[in-house]
């Protein structure tokens, strides 16, 4: 499979960035074992992050004009803000995954809705880090049974 | 010893033929449990597997979890938003899992946010954390044990 996994603002600063909420991972090592993780399963994974909402949604439609089978997007602060990503989202017919590092629904009020959520198949917040590696560790299985 | 997890799910999902419109024809319940005990048992974890469609059921689960398991995964369905048990005796039970520092996962089969995102409403805590898996199907599961699998072993 090809796998985009996107990310948004300010995920660049990990391992630094109130490691309380995020932990020490920096975004080097989480792209590492997600390239790691997918070899062993056979899949082509692109690591990207992106401070500018605009570079995301041209990375969707890239991942729609090049037929990507999934994207895996922590659009961080842009979840609770982009339309734009939710509709590029709804453009892309391969499997798409929301992931969060922590869980949004625990923290500030203006964290509690997703534009992204609605747009994708399915959603992961909250398991760290591990999350990433854990997703990519499902998409074979998911790509067997799923649709 | 093995880790204890215990995987609770909540009110109506005995029947998940409700979940043929999501696109999971022929999904069963014994079948999400046989797949979990599958996956407890590659990674060797002990598994009590159960579903209730009775509230007062779910607390003293909700309290067994406390004292007798290592981990929990919740399946609360509609419970966290509409639920006629008092509210705070449920966020609370969890709470006292989550201060334990003990792995604490909700799931979901289907995204519960593809019908709008002002009607669900996932689990809250204010203390501690919940990890939040949704939309994998049977393989929601799987996600959030492997999740917890790894969280107790860097416990």
């Amino acid at each position: 499979m090809n796998i985009y996994v996107i990310n948004g603002p300010n995920i660049n600063l990990l391992g630094s960035r109130e490691p309380e909420i995020y932990g020490h991972d920096t975004l080097d090592s989480i792209s590492k074992e997600c390239i790691k993780q997918g070899l062993k399963d056979g899949h082509d994974v692109k690591f990207m992050q992106s401070n500018y909402e605009g570079e995301i949604v041209e990375w969707i439609q890239e991942a729609i004009k090049n037929k990507i089978d999934a994207i895996v997007i922590n659009a961080a602060a842009y979840t609770h803000t982009s339309i734009a990503i939710h509709d590029a989202l709804k453009s892309f017919s391969g499997f798409k995954i929301e992931l969060h590092i922590s869980n949004p629904h625990l923290r500030e009020t203006f964290r509690h809705v997703s534009f992204i959520s609605p747009a994708v198949d399915a959603v992961v917040a909250g398991l760290g880090a591990d999350g990433y590696s854990h997703v990519i560790e499902l998409l074979a299985d998911l790509q067997k049974h799923y649709k | 010893m093995n880790n204890r997890l215990l995987i609770i799910n909540g009110p109506g999902l005995s029947d998940l033929s409700n979940f043929n419109e999501f696109g999971y024809d022929d999904l069963t319940l014994e079948k999400v449990q046989q797949k979990c005990l599958e996956t407890c048992e590659s990674l060797g974890l002990t598994l009590e597997f159960c579903q209730t469609d009775d509230e007062i059921e779910l607390t003293n689960y909700l309290t067994k979890a406390c004292k007798e398991f290592d981990a929990l995964i919740v399946n609360p369905v509609g419970y966290s938003h509409a639920s006629s048990l008092d509210f705070d005796i449920y966020t609370s039970n969890i709470e006292t899992i989550t201060l334990q520092n003990k792995p604490v996962i909700e799931v979901h089969i289907a995204n519960i946010f593809q019908k709008g995102i002002d009607i669900t409403r996932p689990i809250k805590v204010s203390e501690g954390s919940v990890g939040f898996v949704s939309g994998f199907g049977i393989h929601s599961y799987d996600l959030a044990i492997r999740a917890v699998n790894k969280k107790l072993r860097k416990n």
